[in-house]
């Protein structure tokens, strides 16, 4: 399914104030694509991702935006507006695997309920059988051992893989992974992303994947948005951002990663990583201007005053970032 | 406080909930308000005796022109407090009994599954019988008897979450940085024990009610002049051809306050425990 | 100078599985020291048998030389010196406290005075780029990245001179990764600590351990110095994971 997400803004209430953790972040994903959502830790990624499942905590407030899904408008400021998508519809790896696994229940009976919930009429033996396949697909070893064993019972990203694999099961129309290779190595790591991509080109699902990992989102994503303390600052296809970063941050973010090449030196003061310094604007109080000022190395007088407006960068029309370099003088 | 603000939120937000609260609502005002604006429930006034629903009595009166008004709502609260007494102390000895099993294992742990085994294998009543029998009858034996017999439901169910909990790197964070383990199990374990056995122990109130009323009304309860619902229930049975009202007012409170409690148990189960209702 | 952890023919099985199949390994005192390897290989079983969390079938673990004792006692004073930080960040915060409370019980446990201690916190939490008022927060308010660094700040707070990281980096962004390792690099000069690094992130292993070790079905495949470990790795399983690094740098942008 194809959807598109407007202006969405979310507020958590705390006894300190209220933290805008979003505010009017707007993302399209057509039917059958992979959009990267990278950004600071913290900037509001699994809160899209919740609003969208309408899995808020109780303590956050839409205050704004709308989902149009398949043509269908909702307005997510209404308590369970996608309740009615979220079983068959959409589907959620959470970032922590023990959020959506029960911790009393074994493997199977868990992969089980979800095939049941979406095919209640089929067979047993069959459902078994599919789990089963589901988990060798994820490269579980020993399948039909892990359908018995507990949660606790299984290495950290053993627990991701069975999460994945309930996931992948489900057949989602949307499927929202957020961080779900954080515990593989990379070999596994392509396999799943094999395996998701193996998914979309069957059934056509449309796939939001939240991640840190630079590496990932360009070797498997089609396009990409960045988000940095609730806002969103550039978004593109894979190929135009890699090409020509519009937005400050997300070249210095790109800068911070980490070659698998580099060498250590002798030195220890020469195994310095490369960080972003300063801190992340206080969630209660927007500074005005550009939200990224007095982090950025490219900033100038007019950043603490003017709000950057979304400005295409170069010549093409898919790809925006929110910086007033950009704006034709 | 915010916390129990949004969950009463949740529980008015289902149709069964909004019944559950207000049934309990009115029976919580009625044990608490009626004895106040009504006459002493054991003055005796034989002129008046098995008076209809009227000005003087609101309920009429029994046998013995008792108002029936005020005996019904001493008799009400008499059963809440018993009840919530009863509840309140199983779970905290439950969960602690259980926590404990839970988290040293081995040879404690058996011991405790065998005694808590023991004490569920007898039904409640005859068990009942042999406790009226060693310590007589009264509201003492009552208490200590329907506690004993509930204690090895919460004490499973925490012992459970405390074997779940065992395994989660929290607590093993916490033995790691060497907490004291009180504080661990105090500050750790009973939290988020706390959940499913609030759920089970409102769900037993009811069940402790109606438990009360039984025994009353088979004469191990409560001992005259005292009124509680099951004796009530049984006086007015012992006369129901001479007047029907006394039996259905009391036996009415009682159903509207089992019914409350269990649906607003039911509700609470759904708030704070919503795996174990399906959704998600 | 004794090692810091020396294990020797660790062996355990969980029913079919061998989850360590003979493990020897030694960790020289402040030092840091790699693990990667296969997911369910062993790694974390690892360190819940160093940490006392888990009992050996058999072999013997070594902690500063002195063999580990399963006691509450001796739980508690190897409390003062090793610590760990788990792999699941939001599961290892006890999740009905508020992180202030659970700051405190280190305090409790130094019997350090509360302003002293909450001096140390602010600067170890500035450092990883989390604001001060995450501590008024509880687990689940925070996001999983900042659950992440609280549990490091919580265990670097214990001031202990072993630290064992699993996967410390997985889920936060490269920035932030670089200043906790940054952080963890600074403070391991300044108190010469011991840091042992579970991860699959070959890069970082690269950069901040001087020895790391290959696991692979609860045995060390290969091991030895980062330099040459990577340079020419024996192992095929080590050669994939290198070859398998999907890198952004060969397209990097440039200007
Ligand atoms: N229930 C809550 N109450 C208050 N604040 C919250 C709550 N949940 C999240 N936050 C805050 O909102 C911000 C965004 O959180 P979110 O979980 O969306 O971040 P994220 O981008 O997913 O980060 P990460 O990469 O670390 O997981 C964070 O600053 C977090 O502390
Ligand atoms: N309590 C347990 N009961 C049964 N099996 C267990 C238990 N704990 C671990 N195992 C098994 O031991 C093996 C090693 O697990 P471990 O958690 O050490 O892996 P790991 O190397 O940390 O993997 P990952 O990178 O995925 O975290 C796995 O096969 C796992 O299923
Ligand atoms: S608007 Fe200014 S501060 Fe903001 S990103 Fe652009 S140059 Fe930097
Ligand atoms: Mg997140
Ligand atoms: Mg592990």
């Amino acid at each position: 399914m194809a959807i598109s997400l407007r202006n969405l803004s979310v507020d958590y209430s705390l006894p300190q104030g209220t933290a805008h953790a979003l505010r009017g972040v707007s993302l399209d994903i057509e039917k059958g694509e992979l959009l990267g959502l990278v950004g600071e830790s913290g900037s509001g990624k699994s809160t899209v991702a919740f609003a969208l499942m309408g899995l808020l905590a109780n303590n956050a407030k839409v205050t704004s935006g709308t989902a149009t899904i398949d043509g269908k408008s909702f307005d997510l400021t209404k308590r369970n507006a996608t309740a009615a998508l979220r079983g068959r519809g959409m589907a959620m790896i959470f970032q922590d695997p023990m959020m959506s696994l029960n911790p009393v229940f074994t493997i199977g009976t868990q992969l089980c309920e979800v095939l049941r919930r979406r095919s209640p009429g089929s067979d047993r033996k069959a459902r078994v059988g599919m789990a089963e396949d589901a988990l060798d697909k994820v490269k579980l070893s020993n399948p039909r051992r892990r359908m018995n064993q507990y949660p606790h019972e299984l290495s950290g990203g053993m627990r991701q893989r069975v999460v994945i694999a309930m996931a992948l099961l489900s057949e989602p129309a949307l499927l929202i992974a957020d961080e779900p290779t954080t515990a593989l190595d990379v070999t596994v790591e392509a396999q799943i992303m094999r395996e998701i991509i193996g998914l979309r080109d069957r059934i056509g699902c449309a796939v939001l994947l939240i991640t840190h990992s630079l590496g990932l989102v360009t070797e498997y994503c089609d396009r990409l948005s960045v988000l940095y303390a609730g806002e969103r600052l550039e978004s593109g296809t894979v190929r135009q951002v890699q090409r020509q970063p519009g937005h400050p941050y997300t070249r210095m973010l790109f800068d911070c990663e980490v070659p698998i090449d580099r060498e250590r030196q002798a030195d220890a003061s020469e195994n310095r990583f490369t960080v972003i310094s300063g801190d992340l604007p206080d969630p209660r109080r927007r500074p005005p201007g550009c939200i990224f000022n007095g982090r950025c190395d490219v900033s100038f007088d007019d950043c603490a005053v003017i709000n950057p407006g979304d400005y295409p960068v170069g010549n093409e029309a898919e790809h925006r970032a929110r910086c007033l370099r950009l704006a034709t003088p | 406080m915010s916390g129990l603000v949004a969950t009463l939120k949740r529980i008015c937000s289902e149709r069964d909930g909004r019944l559950g609260l207000a049934f309990t609502c009115l029976i919580l005002v009625f044990a608490l308000v009626g004895p106040l604006v009504s006459p002493d429930p054991n003055a005796i006034d034989i002129k008046a005796r098995f008076a209809p629903p009227g000005v003087m009595h609101l309920l009429g009166t029994d046998n013995l022109g008792r108002d029936l008004m005020a005996r019904t709502s001493v008799g009400t609260r008499y059963a809440l407090t018993l009840a919530v007494m009863i509840v309140v102390i199983s779970s905290v000895i439950g969960s602690l009994i259980g926590i404990v099993a839970g988290i040293a294992g081995g040879w404690v742990d058996r011991a405790v599954t065998a005694v808590f085994d023991i004490v569920n294998a007898f039904p409640p009543l005859i068990l009942a019988f042999a406790l009226i029998a060693l310590y007589g009858k009264g509201s003492a034996t009552f208490v200590l008897l329907v506690t004993v017999v509930f204690i090895p439901q919460f004490g499973r169910m925490a012992r459970a979450r405390a074997q779940t909990l065992r395994t989660l790197s929290f607590i093993e964070a916490e033995r790691m940085l060497a907490v004291h383990p009180v504080t661990i199990v105090v500050r750790h374990y009973l939290p988020n024990v706390a959940g499913p056995i609030i759920v089970l122990a409102s769900m037993n109130l009811p069940v402790v009610i109606a438990f009360e009323a039984s025994l009353s009304f088979l004469g191990f309860g409560v001992q005259p002049p005292k009124s509680s619902l099951g004796t009530l229930i049984k006086d007015g049975f012992i006369s129901i051809n001479q007047s029907w009202w006394p039996t259905v007012a009391a036996a009415l409170v009682l159903a509207i306050a089992t019914l409350g409690a269990t649906l607003l148990g039911e509700a609470l189960r759904r708030v704070i425990d919503p795996k174990s209702a399906g959704v998600r | 100078m004794t090692d810091a952890i020396s294990i020797s023919n660790a062996q355990l099985r969980f029913g079919e599985t061998a989850a360590l199949d003979g493990v020897s390994l030694a960790i020289p005192q402040g030092t840091c020291f790699g693990i990667v390897g296969e997911s369910g290989s062993g790694k974390t079983t690892l360190m819940r048998a160093v940490l006392g969390l888990q009992k050996l079938d058999q072999g013997e673990i070594r902690i500063l030389g002195n063999p580990l004792v399963h006691s509450r006692a001796a739980l508690k004073q190897r409390a003062s010196f090793i610590q760990p930080i788990f792999q699941d960040p939001a599961a290892s915060l006890s999740p009905r406290s508020r992180i202030r409370t659970l700051m405190n019980e280190v305090g409790t446990v130094l019997r350090e005075p509360h302003a002293a201690m909450h001096e140390r916190l602010r600067v170890i939490l500035n450092r990883l780029g989390l604001p001060p008022g995450v501590i008024d927060k509880y687990p689940h308010e925070i996001s999983g990245g900042q659950a992440r660094r609280v549990a490091i700040a919580r265990a670097l707070l214990m001031k202990p001179s072993i630290l064992i990281a699993d996967e410390p980096t997985a889920g936060l962004d490269v920035s932030v990764q670089g200043d906790l390792l940054n952080l963890l690099q600074d403070i391991r000069r300044s108190d010469n600590i011991t840091l042992v690094v579970i991860s699959h992130n070959l890069a970082i292993v690269r950069l901040i351990a001087e020895n790391a070790v290959v696991m692979r079905a609860g045995k060390v495949v290969e091991g030895g110095e980062v330099g040459s470990l990577f340079k020419s790795p024996r192992e095929a399983y080590t050669r994939e994971l290198l070859a398998a690094w999907p890198g952004v740098t060969q397209s990097k942008p440039t200007g």
